[in-house]
């Protein structure tokens, strides 16, 4: 999971939106043989989903975390509800 | 009771007000008056105004100084300034308070926390900390966050919320801290570095607390905080206060945000505005290649042309063509001649029938035959007498006989 996760890191958001930027302005030039124009764009479109997936990747969750011991700690779901403000704004 | 007796008079506010006054403005200790204090609560009115309030570790007094008396002011006064201020103390009415109305004022010196805060400062610097290169960046789109702040305070409400609206799917961990009071530097150290060893894969720590006092602050100033944010592998973001507060932490942070709702805005980037870029650059895609498809389509669609018209047929009926029009021009060709030939022909036959012995028969000549032979009749050796002969005239023939003939 985590090994899988430092693998998708390698490629991230900007990488990717950078990659599809780039291959749309080499296309615009319009220099390239049909067979690299079909390559670069099969490579923009994969981009673009690279990009799609790592903006659902994640789940909404929010969490609050307590401390057991040294290394150890558990969460629950945090609710901002009946909140009363002990610092002043 | 003789005090019942004084007091049978009944006085309205004004009334008395004025004779506190009167009491304050008759003390000539309270005119003139030297103060020594720090400076707080300080707010620089647009008026020109200055309100303010001079405390020591354990009272206070309400300062004024009027546009009027501050305008010749050397120095910006501001929260923890120790200040040496010149006044009287009057009431003013209209509140029933007693307040300082200060003429001149000098700096005394820092306050005291405003001095540790500025040493610190100087030796942190010193040291590197604040340099912009040791700054770690942001992922531009965080996927597991964490808050370490008041888990009931305004600023965790306002990150939450912010965070929530621009970017629903995210993974918020709150570690709820102290943010003020002795122990809230070192809590926050501590959350920290245990994120650090428990949750390394996070892709930022929000640390801050909403707005108050400088006192209320002092946690994100004390040192054991600022290393422990130099120290983190996991960004730090500081939000602390107001636009207007500068904590150490904040310098030290990998990013510094105006205030909490600050942070979440400038950390979290809008889904949406994400999503609408990327489909503008996917439909751009789309665009381009279907562009560069009619191009190839359309050079294609030339190559064939050129093709057929390289066909052999082509030359075939180029050849047609040719002959054809090779046999029209052999055609009137051939009638120009024709026409030329005639016309040659007509202008002999006129040079003919000019020259022609007929002609020279309409002049009265006639010519003479000798028959049956019908042969000319040049010399008189050629006939005999009574020798048929025919005379040719202009319009026919006489046959005679030859009676005689006589050479000369």
């Amino acid at each position: 999971m985590t090994a899988k996760k430092k693998k998708d890191e390698d490629i991230s958001f900007e990488n990717s939106l950078k990659k599809l930027e780039e291959i749309v302005e080499e296309l615009e030039k319009g220099e390239l043989s049909l067979d690299e124009a079909l390559k670069l764009y099969e490579e923009g479109m994969q981009f673009s989903d690279k990009c799609l997936e790592k903006l659902n990747e994640s789940k909404q969750k929010v969490e609050k975390l307590t401390k057991e011991g040294n290394k150890k700690y558990h969460t629950e779901p945090f609710s901002m509800q009946n909140n009363e403000m002990d610092e002043k704004e | 009771m003789s005090s019942n007796q004084v007091n049978k008079k009944i006085y309205t506010v004004s009334n008395i007000t004025r004779h506190i006054q009167l009491l304050f403005s008759s003390d000539p200790l309270l005119r003139n008056v030297t103060i020594v204090g720090e400076v707080s609560n300080f707010k620089y009115h647009s008026s020109g105004h200055m309100y303010f309030v001079l405390k020591d570790d354990q009272c206070q007094i309400r300062c004024v100084m009027f546009r009027g008396s501050n305008l010749g002011l050397g120095f910006d006064p501001v929260d923890g300034m120790e200040v040496k201020a010149m006044g009287d103390v009057r009431v003013y009415e209209k509140r029933g308070e007693y307040q300082f109305y200060v003429s001149r004022m000098t700096e005394a010196g820092r306050g005291a926390l405003f001095a540790a805060f500025e040493a610190l400062k100087e030796k942190l610097k010193a040291e590197g900390l604040f340099k912009q290169e040791m700054k770690k960046a942001l992922p531009r789109i965080p996927h597991k966050i964490a808050v370490i702040t008041s888990p009931t305070g305004a600023a965790i409400r306002d990150i939450i919320s912010i965070t929530l609206r621009r970017f629903p799917n995210i993974h918020i961990i709150v570690v709820p801290s102290q943010v003020q009071g002795n122990e809230a530097a070192l809590q926050i150290a501590q959350n920290i570095e245990f994120l650090n060893l428990v949750l390394p894969d996070l892709d930022f720590i929000i640390i801050g607390r909403g707005g108050g006092s400088i006192e209320e602050l002092w946690a994100f100033n004390e040192e054991e905080l600022a290393r422990s944010i130099y120290l983190s592998k996991i960004p730090i973001v500081s939000a602390v206060g107001h636009e207007t507060d500068f904590t150490i932490a904040d310098f030290v942070a990998d990013l510094r945000a105006p205030t909490p709702s600050g942070a979440a805005e400038m950390t979290i980037p809008e889904k949406e505005s994400l999503i609408i870029q990327l489909d503008l650059l996917k439909s751009k895609l789309n665009r381009m290649m279907n562009h560069i498809f009619e191009l190839k389509r359309q050079s294609c669609f030339n190559i064939v042309e050129n093709l057929k018209y390289q066909s052999p047929k082509n030359k075939i009926l180029q050849h047609f063509q040719t002959l054809d029009d090779l046999s029209n021009r052999l055609n009137l060709n051939m009638k120009h001649i024709l026409h030329i030939n005639e016309n040659i022909l007509k202008k002999y036959r006129e040079k003919i029938i000019t020259l022609s012995p007929r002609a020279v028969l309409k002049r009265g000549y006639s010519i003479c035959f000798k028959m049956p032979e019908k042969v000319i009749v040049k010399n008189t050796g050629q006939v005999e007498k009574d020798n048929l002969i025919e005379v040719l005239v202009n319009n026919g023939t006489i046959s005679a006989n030859v009676s005689g003939k006589e050479e000369k």
